[in-house]
């Protein structure tokens, strides 16, 4: 982690935003010195050329041949040391016929070149011997009948002066902007992520107790009101799962301490006579009765806190779901035999499924069970095996029993869950063999639920094919 | 027969010596796994049955280490965690057999002759008892010399019956070596009520000896008795 990660979110934005906004003016300050510079160039060039022509105008030759300049146009003789003109003559063979106090020993340019001032002013930038930087603008000009070109410069000091003014200043004055600027931005930031500190303090008083506290919304549309409402929507989870948990433990208990009082009485009403030796036979009988009760809910329990774990690992292969319909029928229909009930089997042959055989036959014995168990003596129990309009492969298990009502189907599977408490009683069972069916059938990848029928529950696994 | 228990559960460990001994085994009973150890390296018993989870060392340890020094008496595992893993590596630590807790007591009797009988040949009974008659290649059974027509699961069970005859078979036992059900998920105990009530209609029904017995809470059991 670079050390700048370490820092409050704050601060770091701060530094970003500061960052990028001196870059910008950097940038600013540069493109602009750029500007400036080729302005006042060129300024100084269109005055370079100007002044060329007021040169032109002024000298003239001498009868003895000499080029002389005419600057007595000045009211004061000392005046003309104002002008910062630097001026050479030359002939076209580059002879220099004139050259201005300014200039002094220096010279402007070396020999002319080709085309040098002929058709216009060549402007170019150039140096003096002492590498002063100057302006310069030559033509070619015709005085009285002897061609001769004019070379005329400028020192670029004055732009350079004034480029510096100009740095000077934007030197003194970023500092105090970015300055500013960092203030304000920290100032913002802070302001537009307390909302998120105050969803921390508050998130950290929801505790496993007090799970119905939710995170303010003050305007979902923006990016707080999102992780706000997203925040809330987990918790939402959250209470429901932790809802579930403590239903269930509460249930479990329930379901547990019922053949544990059984027992309990069953042996202390048996050791308060004494009895003959089939009476203490009898109530033994009885009490381990209850303990089988007791293991096979424990059993049932654990098998539902290890698919809670995910600890279950799935064998899957392909097979036929009707071969094991008729499989699962064949074990548990002597159950429905006993009470006179018609189990029928009917189906798809080619219909083959890809899951775990084993947990499947698990639901499948459930729902049966289930089915045989609510159909009353002679009635009817249908398994059909087919296919979805979605493609995958169904079991239909039917009964003839009372039904399911509408208001419980959504909670048939739930754990404990029982739509007659008074009715299961007497027929065991602890109401965990729908929750293990639903379970079984999901973790292949199928489903399981409760569809309407004319009459009696009508139960139907759907599989994923293979 | 000597056999050693180490169980640190007391009320346990008292229950299955008792129980044993009523079967005529010599029973000892360790309350630790230190002390468990030290007797099945000093004492030699036929055969021993070992909890996991003992204080002090723990079944797998115990069960490592006497193996490793070359006693060979069958081990019984005893444990409450029916995870795969804990069977697998009970065996590979080299265990003979296992039983989850909470268990049926015959089949904890089952199991221990089983272990015992293990490498002996096994001696074929006469197929008889009383009036009663099976004969196994035929599958076919008679009673007092006649014919009674039995399912193929009838037969089975009274086969099973049968050949644990006058002791207790339980509904753990027919689920698993009858119907040979594999998982435990299941409680088909009304399933199997409905067979053996089948088998009994057929079998005494018409008899004034009855043959085959419910113990209530543990099972069913195949003897003669005078009722």
């Amino acid at each position: 982690m670079r050390p700048v990660d370490s820092l409050p979110l704050r601060v770091r934005l701060t530094i970003w935003y500061v960052g990028v906004l001196a870059a910008m003016l950097l940038l600013f300050v540069a493109g602009t010195s750029f500007v400036l510079y080729f302005q006042l160039f060129h300024q100084l060039t269109r005055f370079a050329v100007q002044d060329v022509e007021t040169v032109e105008g002024l000298l003239s030759f001498q009868p003895d041949g000499r080029l002389t300049l005419n600057e007595d146009y000045h009211n004061h003789a000392q005046s003309r040391y104002v002008l910062e003109r630097l001026l050479e003559v030359i002939t076209p063979e580059g002879g220099v016929i004139y050259k201005n106090e300014r200039l002094g020993g220096n010279f402007l340019d070396k020999a002319p070149f080709t085309g040098e001032g002929v058709n216009g002013y060549s402007e170019r930038s150039s140096r003096l011997q002492d590498g002063q930087r100057i302006v310069l603008v030559s033509r070619r000009h015709n005085l009285q009948g002897r061609s001769v070109i004019i070379r005329l410069g400028y020192e670029q000091a004055a732009i350079w002066s004034r480029i510096q003014e100009f740095l000077t200043a934007s030197g003194t004055a970023l500092p105090v902007l970015l300055g500013l600027a960092g203030f304000f931005g920290y100032q913002l930031s802070r302001r537009s992520l307390s909302p998120l500190q105050d969803m921390a303090n508050r998130a950290e008083r929801i505790t496993a107790e007090r799970l119905n506290e939710r995170l303010p919304i003050a305007n979902p549309n923006d990016e707080l009101g999102h992780l706000a409402t997203s925040f809330n929507t987990l918790l939402n989870r959250l209470e429901q799962s932790f809802d579930r948990l403590r239903r269930f433990t509460a249930d479990a208990s329930h379901e547990l301490r019922t053949p544990l009082a059984a027992i309990r009485s069953v042996g202390e009403v048996g050791l308060q006579n004494s009895r003959t030796a089939s009476g203490y036979q009898e109530t033994i009988g009885s009490m381990l009765e209850e303990v089988t009760r007791l293991t096979n809910l424990v059993e049932a329990l654990l098998t539902v806190s290890r698919a809670d774990e995910g600890r279950i690992e799935l064998s899957v292969s392909q097979f036929s779901p009707l071969d094991l319909t008729r499989e699962v029928v064949g074990l548990v229909g002597v159950l429905a035999e006993e009470r006179h009930q018609k189990v029928s089997v009917s189906g798809e042959e080619s219909v083959r499924v890809r899951g775990d055989r084993l947990l499947l036959r698990q639901a499948l014995i459930n729902v049966l069970q289930n089915a045989v168990k609510y159909s009353p003596d002679g009635g009817k129990v249908s398994v059909v095996v087919g296919s979805a309009a979605s493609g995958r492969a169904t079991v239909t298990v039917s009964d003839s029993g009372p039904g399911i009502p509408l208001e419980h189907r959504s909670k048939v599977f739930d754990r404990f869950y029982r739509v007659d408490q008074a009715r299961t009683r007497q027929t065991g069972g602890a109401g965990l063999g729908l929750a293990i069916a639903d379970w079984a059938v999901q973790a292949q990848g199928g489903q399981i639920r409760v569809e309407d029928s004319d009459h009696g529950a009508k139960f139907v696994i759907e599989l994923p094919v293979e | 027969m000597r056999i050693l228990v180490i169980e640190d559960e007391p009320k346990l460990a008292k229950a299955v010596k008792e129980g044993l001994e009523a079967d005529d085994y010599s029973v000892s009973v360790a309350h630790s796994g230190e002390d468990g150890f030290y007797q099945l390296c000093q004492g030699r018993f036929d055969l021993a049955i070992l909890d996991v989870m003992l204080p002090g060392r723990d079944g797998f340890e115990i069960l490592k280490s006497v193996r490793q020094m070359g006693h060979l008496m069958p081990i019984l595992l005893l444990t409450a965690r029916d995870a795969v893993e804990d069977r697998v590596r009970g065996l590979d630590s080299g265990a003979d057999d296992y039983l989850v807790k909470p268990f049926a007591f015959p089949e904890l009797q089952a199991r221990v002759r089983a272990l015992l009988r293990r490498g002996a040949t096994e001696t074929f009974a006469p197929s008889r008892l009383g009036d009663l008659e099976i004969d196994i290649a035929r599958r076919s059974v008679n009673r007092g010399g006649r014919r009674i027509d039995l399912t193929a699961k009838e037969f089975e069970i009274l086969l099973y019956l049968f050949r644990h005859k006058g002791r207790v078979v339980s509904r753990e036992m027919l689920v698993r070596d009858v119907w040979k059900e594999p998982g435990r998920h299941t409680s088909l105990d009304n399933v199997i009520d409905v067979h053996v009530n089948h088998l009994r209609k057929k079998l005494d029904d018409n008899y004034s000896r009855k043959l085959l017995h419910t113990v209530r809470g543990l099972g069913f059991v195949l003897r003669e008795e005078e009722t």
